[in-house]
């Protein structure tokens, strides 16, 4: 049974993506990263030599920033700049620049929903234009439960508040290209890009709902991963490149 | 999640490429000695990109990953263009320098002089203008045979211009306009092949002449 969505779009349709890299004069990388309304401006500055008090003076430490788009820096700002510096500290080989710090900042330009996925796939795309050197991409989505349990992806505002009564923020591999033999790279009998990064849940969902969510997270996951590949691929880091 | 059924390495030499891609598979390549050049990683048996860029290949076992970015690493015998900020020398004078001493963590030792002591046109350069672009562009500016941007413009027009690894670059001419039009000619060319970049200068020119 399909769902109307406001936009029309089907559950598993995700809005219009958009990417420029290289669009700030000063920061070392920048991405622009736009899920149909929803923007977000990543800026990365680094790697600068020491650390904070606090962290390993062995590895490279990443330090988040987030600034809302309007009013001042609460808790769930903070609780957002937690959840980015470990999805980032999880991709990024922290073994290489050792003592330095890495500063990320995210400039909430809109939001029209599925904000933190959105700004995640904004950080991924500011580190690889930096240079940073990273494992593997991190691809990030928002799986919604809309009772009667349908699963939306990609929700816009009005949905996130109307419709549902949980939603999950997914973080995945992205997917490579490798010279391996199939099955190499399995733990456990599952290949390594079914595991999940990072996963924020609000509201209740049954376990059948969330194996569900991750299922349909982890298909569309590839569509995003691809259209990451392609818009860091292009020769022209600030021209934009779209996918609908 | 397209796993390449070829094992070998041609599928991915002067692709681009982006972190996470595994490029080698070593378990088949076993008694070869492969030198591992930037942003490529080993994990046990395989070897994975950890920036995004053009693999590249270089007999007989060098393999690497030409990326640009707009933060210079220092690296020996590079030669790059600084500008000054400390007292010996006039501050703000623009020199063209090459790397001596660089470590990770401490400032990289610069020297005025070819390594065997003669100036070869290291040193001060005066007048002319500066701008700043990415390490790729000031690579693909020095490569061998001249780059198309550089061949077009040097047909036309007369001007003299130093390259930093640095990502800055410095150009004299003339006249300003002619140091406005290769600038602008050079900032142009980042994204372009070969024959786009002919045809960018060939429009610019015909512009302006």
């Amino acid at each position: 049974m399909e769902i109307d969505r406001p936009d029309g779009r089907t559950r598993n349709q995700l809005r219009p993506l958009a990417c420029s890299r290289n669009i700030l004069n000063r920061a070392h990388g920048s991405a622009r990263w736009s899920q149909g309304d929803t923007i977000v401006l990543a800026a990365v500055y680094g790697p600068k030599t020491g650390t904070r008090k606090n962290e390993n003076p062995e590895k490279a430490s990443i330090e988040v920033i987030w600034k809302p788009r309007t009013g001042q820096v609460g808790k769930a700002e903070k609780e957002y700049e937690m959840i980015l510096k470990r999805t980032l500290q999880s991709i990024c080989v922290l073994t290489i620049n050792q003592n330095t710090t890495t500063t990320v900042i995210l400039q909430v330009v809109n939001d029209d929903g599925s904000l933190l996925p959105c700004a995640i796939n904004a950080a991924c795309a500011a580190l690889v234009d930096a240079g940073i050197p990273v494992r593997h991409l991190a691809v990030a989505i928002c799986c919604a439960m809309a009772g009667s349990g349908s699963v939306i992806l990609d929700p816009t505002k009005l949905e996130e508040q109307q419709k549902m009564e949980a939603f999950s923020y997914l973080v995945f591999h992205n997917s490579v290209l490798s010279m391996l033999p199939e099955g190499s790279l399995h733990v456990d009998g599952e290949p390594m890009e079914h595991g999940i990064i990072t996963s924020v849940t609000h509201g209740v969902i049954s376990v059948d709902d969330y194996l569900y969510c991750l299922e349909r997270g982890h298909a569309a996951s590839a569509k995003i991963s691809d259209f990451l590949r392609r818009s860091l691929q292009s020769h022209a880091p600030s021209d934009p490149s779209k996918a609908a | 999640m397209d796993g390449k059924p070829s094992n070998s390495p041609n599928s991915f030499i002067d692709q681009m490429v982006v972190p996470g891609d595994v490029v080698l598979d070593l378990s088949s390549m076993a008694n070869q000695t492969i030198k591992l050049g930037g942003g490529l990683r080993q994990e046990s048996d395989a070897i994975s990109v950890m920036k995004a860029g053009k693999l590249k290949f270089s007999r007989p076992n060098k393999y690497w990953v030409e990326s640009s970015q707009k933060r210079y690493v220092p690296c020996v015998e590079d030669t790059v263009l600084g500008i000054v900020v400390d007292s010996k020398a006039e501050v703000g004078s623009l020199l063209y320098v090459r790397v001596v001493k660089a470590s990770a963590g401490m400032n990289p030792e610069l020297s005025c002089t070819d390594a065997s002591g003669k100036a070869a046109e290291f040193g001060l350069l005066k007048d002319g203008y500066m701008f700043e672009t990415s390490t790729g562009l000031s690579r693909m500016l020095l490569s061998s045979p001249t780059c198309p941007v550089l061949e077009g413009l040097g047909k036309k027009l007369s001007f003299e211009i130093a390259v930093g690894l640095n990502g800055r670059v410095w150009v004299n001419a003339g006249s300003p306009s002619t140091v406005i039009l290769v600038a602008n000619a050079i900032m142009n060319s980042e994204s372009l092949s070969n024959t786009k970049q002919k045809i960018m200068v060939e429009k610019l020119l015909q512009k302006f002449q």
